[in-house]
């Protein structure tokens, strides 16, 4: 289909969607944090939204990224919030628990739920409620030099070989945020570690996690990636050809310069354990805010964002991971390699724990991290991060 | 060491020179790394500890002045109006709320003066990122989120305390001669207040002006918490909009950052005629 | 006193004295009111959820009420559950609640059953300011939920009554100020706490005895002359305090008042949507350094003493680097001085998220300009920066101070502009050297100036949250964070807001603390 052609069909089924709601008179205002492709085609998806609903008009308002949560938790109680919203999936526990987003499950029934795929919609429910609809999901991902790797690993084992001969040409194997949670999460749940424990209780001073710390430390003293990198950095680096691989998910696709060339594939298996080193995911949705002022009307665009060729036009335009399966059967977004391997590799992802602790826990882990790439001991400084989390910096 | 009329030796004056150029050298040297990353492609930051860009593109650029919004406005155009307001407004509601209060403080005794002034200086000792939320309850009560009269009296109240002290400064250090004169000749307080005083107070003025617009021009979190509709934002919010969660626009950002600052220098520019040399010793001596 | 003046006098002390007690009866009203209203319609709308548990019509003005099955998970996806609804006073039959086209009023009963499971019966409010109450209770089959409409709002205010009561209390103000004596006093007690009456009806006696007290306080200030005075100077100062005032005003609304709920917040704790009254526990919590040791970068007093340190750098850097540069640039031989002037508040100029970005990327190990430097000046080869203390520490010293000094340069340029030159020639030719002149001179007259900078300057850096949370990070384990990044930690990871005003607060003490005695030095030292 062409691009007109998946406009007239969002615009189709955007009228469709309003056959089952009345007239209304106020329109709906959406937050997002988008830039670059994916804003441009947001904008899109809106004016065509708009096109078939002069009633119901669909406002979107960018937000930046820094003030959302913080615009969002002052603005909502006080009735100033937005109708909608599109953020990660990982603060659903906060927000469900100050009230702050609408629970979505009255509208939705097993074929709207079909529609997505269910690593994508599962991490949107918490606490037997679904709190939104994905729009894409993001993991990490195996990004790696054509010109300076021709096989990437499926193996640490094969990876770590890969860095005598990197290093031997000024070059590091592979940059990741080793010192961020984020970064590390792979390695952890490879290793069999976990951060909460299945009743939901914190668990993370584990002898797997120390091990997947000391393999993380392992690499750094191996000379097989960077110390103390954060993810602007490995942006940076494979971007000068100063790493040959690095860890990163679909927003680096924008970051890495024109003309270096480039492939994508899944993460490798950790060899000591013979299981997949498995990366968060995050499931970027719609949500609603619990004030919004017509819901019906704001749960009409959800689904409208989120249907079939919404998501087409979101994979084509903005190569967005679109959580919609028949987004997929789609000819140009099924050729698009780079959304099929992130595809992939969510098969071997963990869900971003969704409950309010996981925020106290990134940057304990953060300087835990640090401490033992720099030599510190795994058990006593994952110890320190559970004390932490409990007690309070 | 200033006021003599020789040069001093040629020691002296290399030695300044040299000061000078070496502080300057290292000044500049963050500040043309921004330059560099504003003009060279690309989003990241590069490794070399360079100045010099590699390539030079004009893209950000037009990245920057070309970002529209929902309706096809041109946001940077609307986002600098609106930036200019704000900080212009900020400028003279603080320097004018601040110049009354500082002649009061400094030149009439009355109950509470002390106090007062103490006051100033303490309500602003309580972090700021802990009073966003109440202050956003008070702007919605009074009907202010949302409007340029909030977000100009919000920043105009943030500068007070460090303009009131500053010309209550520059207020104490000027002689009393002057104004008895005035009154002996029958003018009132407001009138010496205007005509003497802060003419007279010119240097300190400047600074707070300085200050005021500073403190406006290059707020964000209270910028993009107040206003609800996007065309209501003002610059920085449009340089931090390029700040995702796991990545960056730097480029942008950039190219946004060197924009931002030419009004500021513009404004030091034609303030620094008032900040310096806009006195002659007679004139202070009365 | 003569008389007109006299009987003018009282009326003034009751106006004074009621208008304090009319702020208190209103608050009390208001809470009282809303207390009612609230009470009254929820007790309706339990009602009528309970007559449609018994299988009767729901009484009073209800939008919908019925009866809501338990919910059936779907198989595929548990979180979706299906329940149906009969509604009361109709024909019986049920219907499916949910699904895309559902209408919005069906999920106000359809969350309230989930409600219901989760807490039991309940009668509330909605969120939504519709001022509409749903109300759930248990049945045969399921949930019996109401959701009723209040016919009115709450009470409006009770203008009659207080005007009432007002014209006693000025009758009665009135009426011992005529007679005179004891009376005077005596009259102005009784009209001025005319208001704790219905203010006992409507709060208690809390208020009450508080207006009572203020009548009281009014009375006998007013019999020793206390209010003369008070209302003597204000006419007296009266120009200076007009100079004070817009200042003052917008000060006292825009920056006392949520600083006023900061202090406030620092006793409670907060957990989702609640607050609960915790007295001085978060105080004690911090202050007992959370039990950790005194080394070690979670215990309060090392945070402190981190935080001092950094603001004692970082001013002193601040000054003699700001102060020097004035200084030089005042050379009248000087040429370029607009340029370099421009250029040195370059890093002013620009926002600083970006510069204190650059600086993070100068400092990086392996690729920074800053150790390329060092290496090539043979000083050191691949330091790693955010590994020690020192060294991280330096980094966020060095950053804050690039990006602070061009404030204090610019303040040091217009202080130095208010020196008479002459006063440096008549030294000159007293023969004093460059030292005693800029001892003698330069100094005393910088400070009113630069007092105010330095103190507002150490303020600033004390909480400067930027610098610290883009250079160091709190590399390295934590130890180079200061106290504002720990209350921000509080507040924005662990949404702790009361921990997080309560550091706040401690903060505030700190400042205050330095502050009277800072200025006290400046004061003592500024006088000839």
């Amino acid at each position: 289909m062409t691009r007109a052609g998946l406009l007239l069909a969002a615009t189709a089924v955007a009228a469709s969607a309003a056959a089952c709601s009345p007239e209304r008179d106020h329109g709906v205002v959406l937050w997002h944090t988008y830039n670059g492709a994916e804003r441009d085609t947001l904008e899109e998806l809106a004016a065509s939204w708009n096109q078939a609903h002069p009633d119901q008009e669909l406002t979107l308002v960018a937000v930046p990224y820094d003030a959302f949560a913080d615009k969002l938790t002052s603005a909502i109680p006080n009735g100033n919030g937005p109708d909608l919203f599109i953020y990660a999936h990982d603060r659903i526990g906060a927000w469900a628990a100050a009230s702050l987003v609408e629970p979505v499950e009255f509208w939705v029934d097993e074929p709207i739920a079909d529609r997505y795929d269910r690593n994508a919609l599962l991490p949107l429910a918490y606490q037997d409620s679904l709190w939104g609809l994905p729009l894409a999901t993001k993991s990490l991902a195996l990004f790696y030099r054509t010109d300076q790797v021709t096989t990437p690993p499926r193996t640490t084992d094969e990876l770590i070989a890969m860095a005598p001969d990197a290093r031997a040409h000024g070059r590091f194997a592979l940059a990741y945020a080793s010192t961020e949670l984020y970064g590390h999460a792979p390695w952890l749940y490879g290793y069999g570690g976990e951060i909460f424990a299945d009743d939901g209780s914190l668990h993370v001073a584990t002898a797997e996690a120390a091990a997947a710390a000391g393999f993380a430390r392992k690499l750094v003293a191996d000379g097989v990636s960077p110390a103390e990198t954060n993810g602007q950095q490995v942006a940076t680096l494979f971007g000068e050809g100063k790493a040959s691989m690095a860890l990163s998910g679909p927003w680096f696709i924008g970051d890495i310069p024109a003309g270096v060339p480039w492939a994508v594939t899944t993460l490798p298996t950790v060899s000591a354990t013979g299981r997949a080193a498995e990366p968060f995911l995050t499931a970027e949705a719609v949500l609603m805010s619990s004030r919004a002022r017509d819901k019906e009307a704001a749960f009409a665009v959800m689904s409208y964002l989120t249907d079939d060729p919404s998501a087409v036009l979101r994979a084509r335009q903005a190569r967005q991971v679109v959580a919609n399966k028949a987004a997929y059967d789609d000819p140009d977004v099924a050729a698009d390699q780079v959304l099929a391997t992130f595809r992939d590799q969510l098969d071997h992802t963990v869900p971003m724990p969704a409950t309010p602790t996981m925020r106290a826990v990134w940057r304990p882990y953060q300087i835990a991290l640090q401490e033992i790439l720099r030599g510190g001991d795994p058990g006593d400084a994952l110890r320190g991060v559970e004390d932490e989390v409990i007690h309070g910096p | 060491m200033t006021a003599r009329r020789t040069r001093p030796s040629w020691l002296g004056v290399a030695a300044t020179y040299a000061a000078l150029l070496v502080v300057t050298a290292v000044v500049l040297y963050p500040v043309m790394l921004v330059c560099k990353k504003a003009f060279e492609p690309g989003r990241q930051f590069a490794l070399s500890a360079s100045p010099i860009p590699r390539e030079v593109t004009l893209d950000h650029f037009r990245a920057l002045m070309g970002a529209h919004g929902s309706h096809g406005e041109l946001l940077f155009l609307r986002h600098a109006m609106n930036s200019a307001l704000v900080a212009l407004a900020t400028t003279v509601v603080g320097v004018i709320l601040s110049c009354t209060a500082a002649y009061a403080l400094s030149r009439f005794r009355f109950p509470g003066r002390r106090a007062g002034l103490t006051t100033f200086l303490v309500v602003q000792m309580f972090p700021a990122s802990m009073l966003l939320l109440p202050l956003y309850v008070l702007l919605d009560k009074m009907s202010l989120l949302n409007s340029v009269t909030g977000l100009v009296m919000v920043y105009a109240t943030t500068a007070i305390p460090f303009c009131v002290w500053t010309l209550k400064g520059y207020f104490d250090g000027l002689p009393r001669e002057l104004e008895e004169a005035a009154r002996i000749d029958g003018a009132g307080p407001w009138r010496i207040f205007f005509t003497i005083m802060l003419p007279l107070a010119r240097p300190g003025i400047a600074v707070t002006a300085l200050f005021s617009f500073m403190t406006a021009w290059n707020e964000f979190i209270m910028a993009s918490t107040f206003m609800t509709e996007e065309t209501r934002y003002t610059l920085p919010v449009l340089l931090q909009s390029s700040v995702g969660q796991y990545s960056a626009d730097w480029g942008l950002f950039a190219a946004g950052a060197i924009v931002t600052s030419v009004p500021v220098m513009a404004l030091f520019y034609v303030l620094q005629r008032s900040l310096v040399g806009g006195l002659t010793a007679g004139s202070v001596k009365g | 006193m003569k008389t007109p003046a006299r009987h003018r006098a009282q009326l003034r002390d009751w106006g004074a004295a009621t208008l304090v007690a009319l702020l208190i009866a209103s608050a009390v009203f208001f809470v009282h009111r809303n207390r009612e209203f609230r009470a009254r319609e929820e007790g309706r709308a339990r009602a009528a959820a309970l007559a449609v548990a018994r299988g009767e019509p729901p009484v009073g003005r209800v939008d919908l009420a019925g009866v809501v099955s338990p919910p059936r998970a779907s198989a595929a996806y548990p979180f979706l559950r299906h329940r149906s609804f009969v509604e009361a006073g109709g024909d019986g039959a049920a219907r499916e609640l949910g699904g895309p086209c559902a209408p919005a009023a069906d999920k106000l009963v359809y969350d309230a059953a989930g409600r219901f499971e989760a807490e039991g019966a309940f009668a509330g409010f909605l969120p939504d300011g519709s001022g509409r109450v749903v109300a759930a209770t248990p049945t045969e089959g399921g949930v019996a939920v109401a959701v009723s409409t209040p016919p009115g709002g709450p009470d409006a205010f009770p203008w009659l009554t207080l005007i009432g009561v007002l014209g006693l209390g000025a009758a009665l103000a009135g009426a011992g100020s005529v007679m005179g004596g004891a009376a005077r006093p005596l009259g102005l007690a009784l009209g001025a706490s005319g208001l704790a009456v219905p203010t006992f009806l409507w709060g208690g006696a809390l208020p009450a005895t508080l207006i009572g007290l203020v009548a009281l306080g009014v009375a006998w200030s007013a019999g020793r002359g206390g209010t003369d005075r008070f209302f003597g100077a204000l006419a007296a100062h009266r120009t200076a305090l007009s100079f004070v005032a817009p200042a003052a005003v917008s000060m006292a609304v825009l920056v006392a008042t949520p600083f006023v709920v900061g202090l406030v917040l620092g006793f409670y704790d907060h957990d989702a949507n609640s607050w609960k009254f915790v007295g001085l526990d978060n105080f004690a919590h911090i202050l007992s350094g959370g039990g950790k040791a005194f080394d070690d970068p979670g215990n309060f007093w090392f945070v402190l003493g981190v935080t001092v340190l950094w603001t004692v750098c970082n001013v002193a850097l601040h000054v003699t680097l700001g102060v020097a540069l004035a200084l030089l640039l005042r050379q009248k031989w000087l040429r370029g001085k607009g340029v370099f002037r421009m250029l040195l508040i370059l890093p002013w100029a620009i926002p600083n998220y970006i510069t204190a970005l650059i600086w993070k990327g100068m400092f990086q190990s392996e690729y920074g300009a800053i150790n390329s430097l060092l290496d090539l000046a043979g000083l050191g080869h691949g330091v790693s920066w955010f590994s020690s203390w020192s060294t991280a520490f330096t980094a966020n010293v060095v950053t804050n101070t690039w990006l602070g000094f061009p404030f204090m340069m610019v303040v040091a340029l217009g202080a130095l502009e208010s020196i008479p030159r002459d006063l440096y020639e008549a030294a000159e030719v007293d023969g004093a050297s460059a030292w005693q002149r800029f001892h003698h001179i330069t100094l005393p007259h910088l400070r009113p100036a630069l007092g105010p900078a330095v103190v507002m300057g150490s303020i600033w850096t004390f909480n400067m949250f930027n610098v610290i949370f883009l250079v160091s990070r709190g590399e390295p384990g934590g130890s180079t964070d200061i106290l504002v990044t720990n209350a921000y930690r509080w507040a924005f990871e662990r949404d702790e807001y009361g921990m997080a005003a309560a550091y706040a607060t401690i903060i505030f003490l700190i400042l205050l603390l330095w502050t009277v005695f800072g200025t006290k030095v400046t004061r003592k030292e500024a006088a000839p």
